[in-house]
């Protein structure tokens, strides 16, 4: 994941720098009329920057400088499946952050543009989130609900969370809440089996509330840490299953919504998570399907609409191909530089 | 969002109303709305600056033909762009065939040959359903309980690990159907030991035909994924899921660019009978958020104002009470329902006789209960309770049942306007709707 995007955005660096630096030398032979002040974040002028030049040793670089690299970024961005007002915000923040900079000559361009760049990027992918010390900072049983809609992996997801916290030392127990798709019961069955956890479950059509109350009531009684609560998927734009949702949250009252998207959906990954958010919040995220050559835009673009952060990463179809996400360690990836 | 997307196309598109010469900038204001569209579609973003180049080159550049004003030459040629962009329908004839599924993870696969078998099975042919994924926990229980709901023949075995073992036993056992679907996991290109399985998969069955079953929602990944699957087992077709949320299905488009194939069926809903013909005007109507292009393209000289009857929505079935008011309003003008339909070539098409018997007094009651309605209620009627509906009878000095009865009389509207698409002389049709629709 995130390989193509990082080759990309290495080149657009390049790009900024050069054009950066071509500001440099200034080519404007236009009589100087002195302006006597310069302010930073509006859109310099010719005049203006070569007067910086000259009297500070300094350059102001200006919109126009980097219309064209940014142009560029914004592509790279969008290919890497990054939803457009997400790209847009994210080059408004760069562009900010640059324009109107003053740069003393000598001073390393790369510096300027990798912090601009990283700056935008730690602000919309925020902080990881460690579930381990979630569960132990908190009262038990600590009850997790999933949600998201059809085929992005939830109950695999859940699975593979039961999984990792088993191995972590945490009994976790799975309320079967996908009463609806054919085989889904099964399906979790199978797992809670393989891996060695119980599943409270009614029969199919059973009403899915009913089904993780129970789960929540068997985890009180036998004292166990978690409650991991499967859904059926659903699109946000049936208000019915929304509703039914919201009921479930009524409910069964989770410590933890976690909205679970695959890491390979486009823009729509915006509407959606908005959508949940708007419904019945989330407070982190799982991306699933991250093995799949994917881009990592669909993360930046969910972490930037609700704000949350991202957990895991699902990245294969093992049990244990589950990874804690790391934004810091993601973000330096991507600007190839761990400085 | 994409509705204001559509709404500054049109916008732009206004701008060059009654100009003589080509306006670079209003065209060029025109490709980059249409840009913002495609992008937020998903739809590939090289393909995207490729059509909007070509876009802008040929309006510049050619001449409009006699007799057509300029904003019709351009419309004209980015109707025919994006066309040629979303590529023709998949074939999918009434033949024995055997036809082979793949796809990635999550992606609807099993949902979807359930559908599928469904679907030839309606146009009366014998259908046998073979469950080669042996990997997903719950995937044979899953297709044999969709099957069984519909009494199509499944072989399958949960606990036999060999896929390959399956597919070869399972042919055989299946010879006395005439459509035989198989079934595969979920796999992705990078995985190298499953992709080689399902070229072994295909060496065995020699299916017909290969369809790729892509997500909606899928992004610029598209492209990635199917060249592999189509290096791979050579797709021929490509199938859209979960048109039923708000993803415009634009990555689809990239796959059915990279295998030269064209979208067969797109699946729309959670039922069995939620699969439909693909049908590239109504596509085009959702990529780009606004309503029919092609009748846009058709009418071009007439000024667009006020709210036109979506027709193409209405044939895919995205019918809501506002259309029916619309519509209740041009049958007002026009006469009765039965003799306006009975001037429209729909062929074969069934209305159901009750449909016609709401007579005008009938028609005005439910225009007034509708007036009680909010936007929200009108666009969706999904969202209407019971208390709702009790709102509305009190609003519209009406008894709930009335209410009641009109949500059912919506209902068979909009069945019925499903089951005329795809049907012959649809054009025209359209046409005519839109006539009446527009109120002429």
């Amino acid at each position: 994941m995130f390989e193509g995007l990082r080759a990309r955005l290495q080149k657009v660096q390049g790009a900024l720098e050069k054009n950066i630096a071509g500001a440099a030398s200034p080519q404007g032979s236009d009589i100087p009329q002195l302006e006597s002040t310069t302010d930073t974040g509006k859109d310099p002028t010719l005049l203006t920057r070569v007067r910086v030049l000259i009297t500070d040793r300094e350059f102001l670089i200006s919109e126009k400088d980097i219309e064209e690299p940014l142009f560029e970024l914004e592509m790279i961005l969008l290919e890497n499946d990054v939803a457009l007002p997400v790209a847009d915000e994210i080059l408004r923040r760069v562009k900010e952050e640059l324009t109107g900079k003053r740069r003393r000559i000598g001073e390393s361009v790369d510096e300027i543009v990798i912090s601009a760049l990283r700056e935008s990027l730690i602000t919309v992918l925020g902080q990881g989130f460690d579930l381990i010390a979630y569960i132990q900072g908190h009262d038990r049983p600590v009850k997790i609900l999933f949600t998201g809609v059809n085929g992005t992996g939830k109950t695999t997801t859940v699975a593979k969370v039961a999984s990792y916290l088993k191995k972590n030392g945490c009994t976790a127990v799975i309320g079967a809440g996908d009463t609806f798709r054919a085989g889904a019961l099964e399906q979790i069955d199978v797992h809670a089996e393989r891996i060695g956890i119980k599943v409270i479950q009614h029969q199919a059509g059973a009403d899915p509330s009913a089904v993780l109350f129970d789960a929540v009531q068997y985890a009180q009684a036998h004292r166990i840490d978690a409650v991991l609560a499967d859904t059926a998927g659903r699109f946000h734009n049936r208000a019915n299953l929304m509703n039914q949702l919201e009921k479930i949250k009524r409910v069964m009252k989770p410590d933890l919504v976690v909205y679970v998207d695959e890491a390979v959906a486009g823009n729509d990954a915006v509407v959606r998570a908005h959508e949940f958010d708007k419904t019945v919040g989330a407070d982190a995220v799982v991306l699933t399907k991250a093995d799949m050559d994917s881009r990592g835009g669909a993360a930046i673009s969910i972490a930037h609409t609700i704000g949350k952060p991202v957990m895991f990463l699902g990245v294969g179809q093992g049990y244990d191909d589950i990874i804690p996400f790391s934004p810091e360690r993601v973000i330096d990836e991507l600007l190839g530089a761990g400085s | 969002m994409l509705d204001r997307l559509g709404t500054s196309l049109k916008d732009a598109l206004k701008k060059l109303a009654g100009k003589t010469v080509v306006d670079r900038a209003a065209v060029e204001e025109l490709v980059k709305d249409l840009q913002r569209a495609l992008i937020q579609a998903d739809v590939n973003v090289k393909m995207v600056m490729a059509l909007s180049q070509s876009i802008k080159t040929r309006s510049l550049d050619e001449q409009p033909p006699k007799g057509m004003t300029v904003r019709e030459h351009v419309l004209r040629i980015v109707y025919q762009e994006l066309v040629k962009l979303v590529g023709s329908t998949g074939e999918a004839k009434l033949e024995p065939q055997i036809i082979l599924m793949a796809g990635l993870q999550g992606s609807g696969k099993t949902t979807t040959t359930a559908k599928l078998a469904r679907y030839f099975q309606r146009k009366g042919m014998r259908v046998g359903v073979i469950c080669a994924d042996t990997f997903r926990p719950g995937a044979f229980d899953q297709l044999n309980t969709l099957c069984m709901r519909i009494n199509v023949q499944v072989y399958g075995n949960p606990d036999e690990k060999d896929a390959l073992k399956i597919v070869r036993e399972g042919l055989p056992s299946m010879s006395g159907n005439e459509v035989i679907l198989i079934d595969t996991q979920g796999r992705h290109a990078l995985e190298g030991e499953l992709i080689q399985e399902i070229i072994d998969i295909q060496k065995i069955a020699s299916a017909r035909h290969r369809w790729l079953v892509i997500d909606a929602a899928l992004g610029q990944q598209a492209a990635e994924q199917a060249r592999r699957f189509h290096d791979a087992i050579s797709i021929d077709g490509v199938i859209i899921t979960k048109m039923d949320g708000t993803a415009k299905g634009g990555g689809a488009l990239s796959a059915v660019a990279e295998t030269a194939s064209g979208i067969v069926f797109i699946g729309s809903g959670e039922t069995i009978d939620d699969l439909e013909r693909f049908e590239p005007d109504g596509f085009i109507s959702r990529l780009l958020g606004m309503g029919d292009l092609k009748a846009l393209v058709e009418r071009a000289e007439e000024t667009m104002a006020g709210r036109e009857v979506d027709v193409n929505a209405m044939m895919r079935g995205k019918f809501s009470l506002r259309d029916m008011y619309q519509q209740l309003e041009a049958v007002n003008r026009m006469g009765p329902l039965k003799q306006i339909m009975s001037m429209l070539p729909l062929g074969n098409m069934e209305i159901p006789q009750d449909a016609y018997d709401v007579t005008s007094t009938k028609m005005q009651r439910y225009r007034i209960i509708m007036d009680s309605m909010t936007g929200p209620e009108l666009d969706d009627p999904s969202l209407m309770g019971s208390s709702r509906i009790h709102r509305i009878a009190m609003g519209a000095g009406a008894s709930p049942e009335e209410v009641r009865e009109l949500l059912r009389y919506y209902k068979m509207m909009k069945k019925a306007l499903k089951g005329v698409r795809g049907g012959q002389g649809k054009m025209n049709m359209q046409r005519m709707l839109k006539k009446f629709g527009g109120g002429m």
